[in-house]
């Protein structure tokens, strides 16, 4: 296969991850994942280039490519040390293939969920089934038209990292999670404020 | 009107199964046009039952999850729904309220309790409509910072200091002792919110209409002031009865034009007000949609139309038949005829004419 043009087939994010873990403050981190939005032709990964070398492919080229057990080469070799991971689409019914996302939690070290345009929220009830449907305790990556108003509400559902827009303020970003001391509502990362975890 | 999606939901499990109906419709609502995003266009293209089926199947998932409600927790926060400290008092009669009158105001006051003052579930209490539609005077619903204050005074004194306002533009006194509605009559009276209206044909709902609001299409309060100035006359109001008139500016409908017995949206048709006419539409226990009766009207010939209209309610009411349920009765036809019977520039109404209902 020829060398692929990777510009034209990456979904573009920023050059800083904002990860937010379960129990843990808001950091800054470099975006090491390429992410891949696939190729219409029958051709396998893209050449890597400007030192990424962590790959996210849509799901459904995994689905296409990762059947009866045999992985490409590259794609094992890239498996084996952690540098491939999957994106949903916002499309992407991932309740109907429990045996492929089952199957990926022993090799994806990343999971994300692509934003179409940020008023797309389908990709919140992506995070939400991952946590709860499949117990999946990995990374979850909120991609694409993710802004910093979509951050307070993608930490609560189960997003752990963001890929954010590119436009975006890693200052102001950062300050988006503490915005508010009470929740009325559970959430993935607790239950919500009573009176007496307010202590009034 | 709306689709059963699910029936005897315990009340604890609320959050988790508004949870699963509310991803079903995040993940499978339409995404490809603006216009068909809503729940309802998901609903009506899978069918209530497949709807239905596909909310069990995620609340199956959840249903025991840590979402939903606690006995504890519903104790808790009924705590801060008290009721106010009532007196025992003894329920008075018609005749022993109307009794608290004099002779010469019997009559008036007779007419106040019998359209703004409903029963109340304490005895020896009762719940108060104040109208705030005066005939043609200020818009539906205003009220003026003096009268505000002065409300809130009569808040104070006669109702446990609260107000509460309805959809129907009015102000309610919900806990009023019997003994003392005369002297709240007179209060109000004061305040020019006593006129004994409530629920009549000039009790008229509107939106603020193109005189405010920059989403409307045409005006609502010239329309609302027309109608009540034609129809300003306490007895002949008090024989038509329960009449609901709903006035919209536009399709945005905060008028609820299109649950008024009579409706009347403002359409914009070449850059000109017209108003389209709709009748038997409900609201409450029998809710209904109302019919557009056909092509749009001019503001100037929406009183004439109104006054054939109800004529023909008049003459064709069986005794102790509301407005409603002779429309339900006899359908459109006979109301649409005469709708029409004058309509000027109708050759041009009918080449703007809009189809299909209001809703």
């Amino acid at each position: 296969m020829s060398q692929v043009s990777i510009s034209g087939n990456v979904i573009a994010a920023h050059e800083q991850i904002v990860h937010f873990p379960k129990g843990q403050k808001p950091s800054l981190g470099a975006n090491e994942w390429l992410i891949w939005s696939g190729s219409q032709d029958e051709g396998g990964l893209p050449d890597l280039e400007h030192g990424k070398s962590k790959v996210l492919v849509p799901f459904a080229w995994w689905r296409s490519h990762i059947n009866s057990h045999h992985y490409e080469s590259d794609v094992q070799s890239k498996a084996s040390t952690g540098q491939i991971g999957v994106w949903f689409a916002a499309d992407d019914d991932i309740l109907k293939h429990v045996d492929v996302i089952e199957g990926g939690k022993t090799v994806w070290p990343l999971v994300a969920a692509h934003f179409p345009i940020f008023r797309d929220g389908r990709s919140f009830s992506t995070a939400a089934l991952l946590r709860n449907h499949f117990q999946w305790t990995g990374e979850i990556r909120a991609i694409g038209d993710v802004l910093i108003d979509q951050l307070l509400q993608g930490a609560r559902v189960g997003f752990d990292s963001f890929a954010l827009r590119p436009d975006q303020n890693l200052d102001v970003a950062l300050k988006q999670f503490d915005l508010f001391s009470v929740a009325t509502q559970n959430s993935w990362r607790g239950p919500r404020a009573t009176r007496a975890s307010l202590s009034v | 009107m709306g689709s059963l999606i699910k029936q005897d939901l315990p009340w604890n499990v609320l959050p988790s199964y508004l949870t699963a109906l509310l991803r079903v419709y995040n993940r499978f609502g339409r995404r490809d046009n603006l216009y068909k995003a809503r729940i309802k266009i998901l609903v009506k293209a899978l069918g209530p039952q497949e709807f239905a089926r596909q909310v069990e199947g995620e609340w199956l998932h959840i249903q025991n999850g840590d979402d939903n409600f606690t006995q504890a927790e519903w104790d808790r926060v009924a705590k801060h729904f008290t009721k106010p400290a009532y007196k025992s008092l003894p329920a008075l009669s018609n005749e022993q309220v109307m009794n608290t009158a004099g002779d010469s105001e019997k009559a008036a006051f007779a007419r106040w309790l019998e359209r703004n003052v409903k029963p109340h579930q304490i005895p020896g209490y009762a719940s108060v409509i104040l109208s705030l539609k005066p005939h043609g005077t200020v818009a539906p619903g205003d009220a003026t910072t003096a009268q505000m204050l002065a409300i809130a005074d009569l808040a104070d004194q006669y109702s446990f200091g609260e107000l509460r306002a309805t959809h129907e533009q009015n102000l309610v006194l919900a806990d009023v002792e019997q003994a003392r509605l005369y002297e709240l009559w007179q209060e109000a009276k004061k305040q020019k919110v006593a006129l004994p209206n409530v629920g009549l044909l000039t009790d008229i709902i509107a939106c603020p209409g193109g005189d405010f609001c920059s989403l409307a299409n045409a005006k609502s309060l010239p329309i609302a002031k027309a109608i009540q100035e034609r129809f300003d006359d306490l007895d002949y109001l008090f024989d038509l009865g329960d009449i609901s008139l709903n006035i919209s500016g536009c399709i945005n409908s905060c008028g609820h034009h299109h649950v008024g017995n009579i409706g009347v949206l403002g359409v914009d048709k070449d850059g000109e007000e017209w108003y389209q006419i709709t009748l038997g539409g409900d609201q409450g226990n029998h809710a209904a949609i109302g019919k557009v009766i056909g092509p749009s009207f001019y503001a100037d010939e929406i009183p004439d139309v109104m006054t054939n209209i109800i004529n023909t309610y008049v003459e064709k009411r069986n005794e102790n038949e509301s407005f409603i349920a002779t429309y339900n009765r006899l359908g459109v036809a006979p109301f649409k005829e005469v709708a029409y019977k004058n309509a000027k520039k109708k050759e041009k109404a009918e080449a703007t004419q809009t189809a299909g209902d209001a809703s």
